[in-house]
This record gives C-alpha cells, sequence and structure tokens, in this order.
C-alpha cells in the first residue's frame, strides 16, 4: 500500500469518473478520504500470503436456472416503463447519445 | 402499545378489530411523529383496506396466518408497488416502485398491514440516521439524541407503538444497531435467509432484510413469515426453524470474545451486558472466553468491501432512470446535475472512497487485501464455533449519542457498527435484545447481541426467548 495516496488531483479525478461536481466540499472531502485511507494502513500487519479472498456473501456456487421464457416477467417490463421518467409509446426517452 | 402475540391473542377473541387498531395506531403517528420524526410517508388509505380485508377474513372464519392484520412500519429502501420509494435520497424523492419486494409479497399474502415507510440514512449507508436527506429522527429516550441508523425510523416507530413491528435492513449493523439504541429487538437473518428482491441494494454480499419488534418471539414471527429460497433472489436459501425447549437450550455453550470488552467500551454499556449474561448464566448456560483475534481489523475491511460494492450498486442512479429531477440536452449534464443535487455528502463520500478502491493500481492493495482479511475474520468465526454455538457481545461500543456529536467525524461514526460489522461480514445471524430493567445514568437503553452458526437462527432466537422470561421473574 502506498503513503498518502489521496490528495486533491485524485479526487478530482474520482469525481469525475463518477460524475459528480463537488464544489465547496471538495476540501472537507479529501480530507476526509485521506482520514479513512490512512486508517485502512492497519491491514498491513496482516500476513494473508496463499489467504483466499472471499468473493461474494452467498456459500452457494452455480445458482441456476431453466434458460426458458417465464411469463412471470412480462409483469415487470409495464410497470418499469411506467416508472421510467420519461417515455413515448412505450420507448423509453433520454437526451441524444450523440451530439 | 402491542406485541403482535398480543395483537393475535385480542384480534382472534374479537376483543378489537385491526381497523381500530389501524386507526387507533395513525391517531398515535399524527400526535407523536411531528416531534419523532420515524416516518417519510404514511399509506392511510391501503392500510385501512388491508385491516378491513382482515377482519373480513376473520368474520368468514378463514384460515388466518400468524401476520394477518398486524400493522407494520416499512423501511423506506423495501418497495412496495405504486408507492413512494425514496431510500431517503433526493435523487429518488419522485420514484414510484414498480414492483412488490418479496417480502412485502409475503406480507400481503398474509394479511398484513403496512402503515407507511420509515426513515432512514440516504440508501441505508449511516449509523444514526442523520444522512436522510429528508428529515432526522429523534431517540425515543432522549429526543437531543440519535435514534441509531440506518434504521433508525422502523427502531423508534416499534418502540414508541407507532407500529406494531416493522422491517429494516442490517449491512453493517442498521438494524442491530438502532435496536440497541431505541430499546427494541433487532435481528440480522443468515445471509441469504431473506430474499434481497426489492431491497435497494447497498451491498450486496452483506446486506439482509431483518425484523424490528418489542420481544424475540415477535422477532421469530416475524422472520418465519419472511424468509425463504426466493427465484428473484439467486442467493438466497431456505432456513429451518426449530424451536428450542429450555433443556435445549440449557445446553448452548456460551462464547464471550475478549476483543469486544475492551477499553472503548462504555462502562454502562459493559454494566448492561453483564447483568444480561448473569440472567443466561442463571438458566444454567456454560461460558467460555474465547478469541476472535482479527476482529479490530473489522473496520478497515467493512470500509474497503462495502463502498465499493456500493460505488457499484448507486451508479444506476444516474438520471436516466428512476428519478430524474434535472433535465439537460446533453447527457453528460444530465448525469452530473442529477448525481450532485440528488446524492447527500455520505452517499457521495463512500461512491468516491469504493471507486478508489477497485481502481487499477489501488485493486490488489485495498480491495483484494479486505477480502483476504474478511476470510480471516469468517475462519475466527469458525474456529471459535468449534467450541461454543452461541457468541455474546455487546451491541454497540457506547449508549445513543447526541445529535451532531460525531456527523462531522466519519471514521468516529463508522466505529459505532465495530462490533456489528463482523457479522455481516461473515453472513452470520444475530440478534440484539434490550437488556430487561436495565437504562444507563442517563436513562438510555443498552443492548447485547448474540450471534449465532450459520443458519443457527432457532438457536438465537430460543435463548433470546429464554432470556426475555428469565428477566421477567427477577
Amino acid at each position: 500500500m502506498t503513503k498518502e495516496p489521496i490528495d486533491k488531483k485524485l479526487v478530482e479525478h474520482l469525481a469525475d469518473l463518477v460524475k459528480i461536481k463537488l464544489g465547496e466540499n471538495k476540501k472537507k472531502i479529501t480530507e476526509d478520504l485521506k482520514k479513512v485511507v490512512g486508517y485502512f494502513e492497519e491491514l498491513k500487519e496482516i500476513n494473508t500470503e496463499n489467504v483466499e479472498p472471499v468473493s461474494g456473501g452467498t456459500l452457494l456456487k452455480n445458482t441456476v436456472r431453466k434458460d426458458e421464457y417465464n411469463k412471470d416477467r412480462k409483469l415487470l417490463a409495464e410497470p418499469a416503463v411506467k416508472a421510467f421518467p420519461d417515455d413515448k409509446n412505450g420507448y423509453l426517452k433520454t437526451p441524444p447519445v450523440f451530439e | 402499545m402491542f406485541t403482535i402475540k398480543e395483537f393475535q391473542e385480542g384480534f382472534r377473541n374479537k376483543e378489537f378489530s385491526a381497523l381500530e387498531v389501524t386507526q387507533g395506531i395513525f391517531k398515535r403517528i399524527e400526535e407523536k411523529d411531528k416531534d419523532l420524526g420515524a416516518y417519510l410517508s404514511i399509506l392511510k388509505d391501503s392500510a385501512y383496506s388491508q385491516a378491513a380485508a382482515a377482519d373480513l377474513s376473520l368474520a368468514k372464519n378463514e384460515k388466518l396466518h400468524p401476520l394477518t392484520g398486524v400493522p407494520l412500519a416499512i423501511k423506506d429502501n423495501i418497495l412496495i408497488k405504486d408507492t413512494n420509494t425514496t431510500a431517503a435520497s433526493k435523487i429518488l424523492r419522485n420514484y414510484k416502485a414498480a414492483y412488490d419486494a418479496t417480502v412485502i409479497n409475503k406480507l400481503k399474502l398474509a394479511g398484513a398491514v403496512f402503515l407507511g415507510k420509515t426513515n432512514l440514512d440516504e440508501f441505508a449507508m449511516g449509523s444514526s440516521t442523520e444522512n436522510s436527506g429528508f428529515k432526522i429522527t429523534k431517540n425515543p429516550y432522549d429526543p437531543e439524541r440519535v435514534p441509531g441508523g440506518s434504521s433508525g425510523g422502523s427502531a423508534a416507530a416499534v418502540a414508541v407503538g407507532e407500529a406494531v413491528a416493522a422491517l429494516g435492513s442490517d449491512t453493517g449493523g442498521s438494524i442491530r444497531q438502532p435496536a440497541a439504541f431505541c430499546g427494541v429487538v433487532g435481528m440480522k437473518p443468515t445471509y441469504g435467509a431473506v430474499s434481497r428482491h426489492g431491497l435497494i441494494a447497498l451491498a450486496s454480499s452483506l446486506d439482509q432484510i431483518g425484523p424490528l419488534t418489542k420481544t424475540v418471539e415477535d422477532a421469530r414471527i416475524l422472520f418465519e413469515a419472511i424468509k425463504g429460497k426466493d427465484y428473484y433472489d439467486s442467493t438466497s436459501i431456505d432456513i429451518s426453524l426449530k424451536d428450542l425447549d429450555l433443556e435445549n437450550v440449557k445446553k448452548l455453550k456460551v462464547g464471550i470474545p475478549k476483543e469486544y470488552f475492551i477499553e472503548g467500551l462504555d462502562k454502562e454499556v459493559e454494566k448492561g451486558v453483564q447483568e444480561a449474561r448473569k440472567v443466561i448464566e442463571s438458566l444454567g448456560l456454560e461460558f467460555e472466553e474465547i478469541s476472535l483475534p482479527h476482529t479490530k481489523y473489522a473496520l478497515s475491511v467493512y470500509y474497503i468491501i462495502m463502498p465499493a460494492e456500493v460505488s457499484t450498486n448507486l451508479a444506476r442512479y444516474d438520471g436516466i432512470r428512476y428519478g430524474r429531477n434535472e433535465i439537460s440536452d446533453s447527457l453528460s449534464e444530465l448525469y452530473f446535475k442529477n448525481k450532485t443535487e440528488g446524492f447527500g455528502e455520505e452517499t457521495k463520500r463512500r461512491i468516491l472512497l469504493g471507486t478508489f478502491v477497485l481502481s487499477s493500481g489501488y485493486y490488489d492493495a485495498y480491495y483484494i487485501k479486505a477480502q483476504q482479511v474478511r476470510r480471516l475474520i469468517k475462519n475466527d468465526f469458525e474456529n471459535a464455533f468449534e467450541k461454543v454455538d452461541v457468541i455474546l457481545t455487546p451491541t454497540t461500543p457506547t449508549p445513543p449519542f447526541k445529535i451532531g456529536e460525531k456527523i462531522n467525524d466519519p471514521l468516529a461514526m463508522y466505529l459505532s457498527d465495530a462490533f456489528s460489522m463482523p457479522t455481516n461480514l461473515a453472513g452470520l445471524p444475530a440478534i440484539s435484545i434490550p437488556v430487561r430493567e436495565f437504562k444507563t445514568k442517563d436513562n438510555l437503553p443498552v443492548g447485547f447481541q448474540l450471534i449465532g452458526k450459520h443458519s443457527r437462527e432457532s438457536d438465537i432466537f430460543s435463548l433470546g426467548s429464554c432470556y426475555e422470561e428469565a428477566s421477567k421473574s427477577r
């Protein structure tokens, strides 16, 4: 782990990736992130050689279902379109993707 | 103020109708909630229909479910079809749920009554409900203190009788910690025991829906109604519940992990937990000191893994779907405007943190390392459970803190879940029970926690019930 990876430039880059504007909060959020990430240094103390990382919360493996049309799923399409902010004739409306 | 059991008896004996009780509770909400702030929205019309339907079922002598007619509060990150579901976030302020969560579907079939949606920390991120995008909820014991979080609204509602019982969600302690702070019972199931379909996802490998109730018996009733393998949640599993009688409860060995009884533990909380321990000892159970050596690293592990999953799960709230509160002709600007205006500070903080730990160059050092230490935390519990059956700990390191006290110090806030996070990381069932007949010097409740083996909800429910019985007769 590198010391002090969090700085103003990195936080600006992350905010850009995530698509949020930080504004006047930028300084506080940078300080908070520095503090929290600094706390993580303690994990360096632990020897994790040959330790298998956990992946997910379940002990189940390969939960599958038949590749069949399930008519109950259709019930989700209509309400989902209704819940979408803007639609026209059943098509979902968004701003232009290509400008 | 009924328990589920008391409601069942009175309702079935026709001492009162479900409609009368529901009306009574709405009256109480009208009187108390403008100060308490437990609810974000009330569902009066549908609640009255549901209550009337329950009364009709009884009148027709139909087969009743244990939850028929029972008025429940639902945390506002659980979807009820066609109702406003906000996760206490401005970005979802106008979102109407497109479907019922599986737990809601089960409860509808059981004939339960939904009173309304309760307040939470935004997207269930927080330990005080102060991060709600809409309002503060106060602690029922002291209005200057927090009810805990993120299920603070549900816990407060149950504590003051604004609901007979409630549903919450727990990712790092969000049911158990507010339960302890509000003097009610709160339970987190084994990971997968309750379907997450229709729960607004926070951290998918940690989230679970669970009950908040006045008694352990009530928690068991509500858990039984909502549990079960679900087609729509491929991580869900079936848990069998077989109550243990007192003879078998006595055979359970209780582990006391030394890492939970350390200097940072508030003296009043320690006093309360020791009181609970004495009652359990008086039942004849054997205790053994155990060690969970990686306990102190759980906070780092949790605050790497959870924000990582959050950054992925919250990417969908982009202003395109679910809620478009700011409009723009430019796609990029639409994303920026909606997210910047819609997300609160803690939410932004955790999304940035999660993006950081998953980014190239840092992924191995933080995310993978955390998942490895998570394995060690899981192993700690597995090793301990070879010697004991149940583990007893304080639920929280301190009693309820004051509103505003920790909100500007994220680390201090995160530490309030120090004793609850490990069980989410390990996927184990755990219940917080208020120490009966005990309050701190400031007249605040204290909760103790029972952690069970994977899928052994029966052990913690049965021991918890025996504790409640025994502490009544003292």
